[in-house]
């Protein structure tokens, strides 16, 4: 008790509270902005953690973390662009909300569910972090290869209409993941011998690209200055009433998410695809999914939120970093010469309840900022629609290249944002394409690490562990169930034609 | 608080600088200039946050004072950390370039890959840090010593860890198994983490990698890739003891210019690095992230970098990765 009231006195000093405000704050904005994402804001903020002690380091950079995630959820609601590639499937019903004039509500759930997300992964972190990273342990390749499996199986929910076109998109996702390096033997593959392909194609450029850009070009190409208009965002936070009913959803979409970030590798992207996967298939109301329901902004938020505290699970019960972020943590705790292992959470309780300590404040400092940072969006999308469609354009451009600081990450963006915009005409849904590249590079190297470790062998998948025979069981009913359902439809389809047929003009 | 202020408002405008610089760079390409300007633009090949960054990090503030000049540290990663060393490599002639880099890009990569660049396109200034590799297994396995794991591997081949294909966790354990009895097959995953996440599942029993990684998981070292035996480690053998060919591999890092600088330049460079990495605030630095400090002078680095290039291309010759 005495190391967690000293850790609390660490947390609550004013310059970490400080910097909780601001890297929040920075977060949010960052986040919001297309292009910009977790880990391009870490990186602006890392040297300023140099000469900082290191709670208040912690404080700034966590804070930085969460708020991007969050901050991703404003602009794909507002304009059906993710700011980050983590709140993707955020877009599926934020921006039909927005679309429908449900603005207000569509932001206050997005933000509800992002901080109960980020409070239920903090308190699971402070509570179960070695019994979940124990577990976490016994997800080898066969089991993320199982895993991996039946996110992918939303591509089809998501594929609005055809299931053809979703899966068209979801494979050129896929493959475009696989230009490279091979990740099982590191030789180049489809760079048509061309150097600079050989660094291949990333999540982020393809993102902006697909999204961002591609708005960008929508909106101009329909002129139809009307629709194009972006609304008066406000926050309306959703009532008690509201949580309570949808609870369960919260409740889920948490879980998950906090699941999946235990897992070292996996991340918020495919937390996020996963959630909504599942809210497609246990959701009371997942009639409406897709076409403007909280439910769907509940699975996407809760869950990538829900990944910030539990990203920290592998990271603290052993050691290991469990994504890009908790490994520039790691690179911060050891500038402070704290060297993170198995032995971090005996040798320096104070230090780590300290960063359980900042996770909960960030939730908070991030639920009270939310609406100034809103305000900050409404101010920006005032502004004359030109000056909004180019500040994305350029912002999209400096987001591309600052990932990695290679040039060709331009090019393929500026691609990605014409083959999109083609796409879309074409009425091929884009999400399916992102959720190909998140998963797709994951898909590859487990099922062939699965291999090498099954000695070639793939039926042994299906009795590699009980995870894997219960999550490939799982597959199976998701399948069956698809395929009944989808059945079901279309008898009643032939039905209500039959019906509709006397009497004329009235289709179900 | 004050010093929070200070220090982060320099750093805010190195980092818009280099945003700047970066966008500068990507729209009109980098135009060498011949005349050593005042900033210089550090090349570090892995993104943000890595093990390299964090030392070429504390590095490169010493490093630019001594040179009187000011530095920006630009991550330009991807492809195994070929995509920035290539840069620093194209940069030919320019005096305002060098890249941190480590041990893969200059040594492994080029024999691997048909890269834009080989040993010959750098002006070497000097090598940094060096930390000698470990053969270990988990804490958790009943094997004790190599003998031992040599004699279970008979039966069924084990599963080593590495932190992807061409990295010298792999090369090490290569070498291994061409040069003993030891029966092991490769899985390569996507950086230390998940492969140590692999061990701790038992899904790979053996990993070779560096005190580090050691020290930070339940790890049980069973040799050392390394001419003699290692200080903080007296009971765990060379290969050499064990009666096996001589096998030398740790991960280094270095600096390296472009090739076609003045000598002059390069003097320049070889003496900051020289100061810099006899500071007290490297050090005290080096011993925080347990970076074994093994300065090389330029004429030594280049001869070590030949000489690894050669031994590296031998092992990725035995073990069939290349031709």
């Amino acid at each position: 008790m005495d190391v967690i009231l000293a850790a609390a006195g660490d947390a609550f000093t004013w310059h970490a509270l400080l910097a909780i405000v601001v890297g929040t704050w920075a977060g949010i904005i960052i986040g919001g902005l297309p292009g910009l994402g977790s880990v391009v804001g870490l990186t602006i903020f890392l040297p300023f953690t140099f000469g900082m002690d290191v709670i208040t380091s912690m404080a700034l950079l966590i804070g930085v973390y969460c708020g991007s995630v969050y901050g991703g959820s404003i602009t794909a609601i507002l304009i059906n662009t993710p700011g980050t590639p983590q709140s993707a499937a955020t877009t599926f019903d934020g921006y039909p909300m927005t679309q429908q004039g449900r603005v207000d509500e569509a932001l206050g759930w997005a933000t509800f569910a992002s901080f109960f997300g980020g409070v239920l992964s903090c308190v699971l972190l402070i509570f179960c972090a070695p019994q979940l990273a124990k577990f976490a342990v016994n997800f080898g390749s066969v089991e993320v290869f199982a895993l991996v499996c039946l996110a992918m199986l939303c591509i089809v929910g998501v594929s609005q209409g055809s299931t053809l076109k979703g899966l068209v998109c979801g494979m050129m996702g896929f493959f475009f993941s696989m230009v490279g390096s091979d990740p099982i033997t590191g030789a180049d593959r489809f760079t048509f011998g061309n150097y600079s392909l050989s660094a291949g194609l990333t999540l982020i450029p393809v993102v902006v690209g697909a999204f961002a850009l591609s708005e960008v070009f929508v909106r101009f190409a329909t002129r139809d200055d009307e629709a194009a208009k972006i609304p008066e965002a406000r926050l309306r936070l959703p009532g008690l009433r509201e949580i309570v009913r949808r609870g369960i959803e919260l409740i889920r979409g948490s879980f998950i998410g906090s699941f999946v970030g235990a897992l070292p590798g996996t991340g918020a992207a495919a937390a996020a695809f996963i959630s909504y996967a599942s809210a497609q298939k246990l959701s009371p109301r997942r009639a409406n999914l897709g076409k403007g329901e909280p439910d769907g902004i509940i699975a996407s938020e809760s869950s990538n939120n829900a990944v910030t505290g539990s990203s920290f699970i592998p990271t603290l019960a052993l050691g290991i970093p469990g994504d890009v972020v908790t490994a520039m943590m790691m690179g911060a705790m050891v500038i402070h010469g704290i060297t993170p292992g198995v032995r971090l959470m005996a040798d320096q309780a104070q230090t780590v309840y300290s960063l359980f300590v900042v996770l909960i404040i960030v939730n908070v400092a991030m639920l009270i900022l939310s609406k100034p940072s809103i305000g900050l969006f409404r101010y920006l999308f005032k502004l004359p629609q030109g000056y909004v469609m180019g500040g994305i354009v350029m912002f999209s451009f400096i987001g591309a290249v600052s990932v990695r600081g290679n040039p060709l990450d331009l090019i393929v963006m500026a691609l990605t944002g014409v083959l999109a915009y083609v796409l879309r005409r074409g009425g091929y849904p884009l999400a399916p394409l992102v959720i190909g590249m998140v998963l797709g590079p994951e898909l590859e190297s487990s099922l062939r690490r699965g291999l090498l470790i099954s000695r070639g062998d793939f039926f042994a998948f299906f009795t590699h562990s009980g995870i894997a025979s219960f999550l490939f069981v799982l597959i199976g009913l998701f399948v069956v169930w698809t395929l009944w359902s989808s059945f079901i439809q279309w008898r009643q389809h032939v039905n209500a034609r039959a019906d509709a047929v006397p009497s004329s003009g009235n289709r179900q | 608080m004050t010093s929070i202020r200070t220090s982060g408002g320099t750093t805010r405008v190195a980092s818009l600088t280099s945003l700047a610089s970066l966008v500068a760079a990507a729209l009109i390409g980098t135009s060498p200039s011949a005349s050593a300007a005042d900033t210089l633009d550090v090349v570090v090949p892995f993104a943000a946050g890595g093990a390299t960054d964090i030392v070429a990090r504390s590095f490169e503030p010493t490093f630019s004072q001594q040179l009187g000049v000011t530095s920006v540290v630009r991550n330009v990663a991807g492809a195994s950390a070929t995509v920035g060393t290539a840069e620093v490599a194209n940069s030919e002639g320019n005096p305002n370039i060098i890249g941190y880099e480590p041990a893969g890009a200059l040594t492994i990569q080029p024999s691997l890959k048909d890269l834009p660049y080989g040993p010959d396109s750098f002006t070497y200034i000097c090598r940094t840090v060096s930390n000698p590799m470990f053969l270990m297994v988990s804490k958790s396995s009943d094997i004790t010593s190599f003998q031992q794991l040599s004699d279970e591997s008979q039966e069924q081949p084990f599963l080593y860890g590495s932190s992807g294909p061409g990295t010298l966790p792999h090369l090490a354990m290569a070498a291994l198994t061409v040069n003993s009895d030891l029966k092991a097959q490769h899985v390569p995953y996507s950086g230390s983490g998940p492969a140590m996440n692999a061990l701790a599942g038992n899904e790979i029993q053996i990993m070779a990698d560096t005190e580090t990684i050691l020290e930070n998981y339940d790890l049980r070292p069973l040799a050392v890739f390394a001419e003699h035996r290692v200080e903080g480690y007296p009971d765990v053998p060379t290969m050499q003891e064990l009666g096996l060919p001589e096998m030398d591999f740790a991960v280094w890092q270095g600096v390296v210019a472009p090739k076609g600088i003045s000598d002059e330049r390069a003097q320049q460079y070889a003496d900051a690095c020289k100061a810099t990495v006899e500071s007290e605030k490297f050090k005290t630095f080096a011993e925080k992230a347990k970076a074994g400090i093994a300065y090389l002078g330029p004429d030594d680095f280049k001869a070590y970098v030949e000489q690894r290039v050669e031994a590296n291309k031998q092992v990725l010759k035995d073990a069939g990765l290349t031709e």
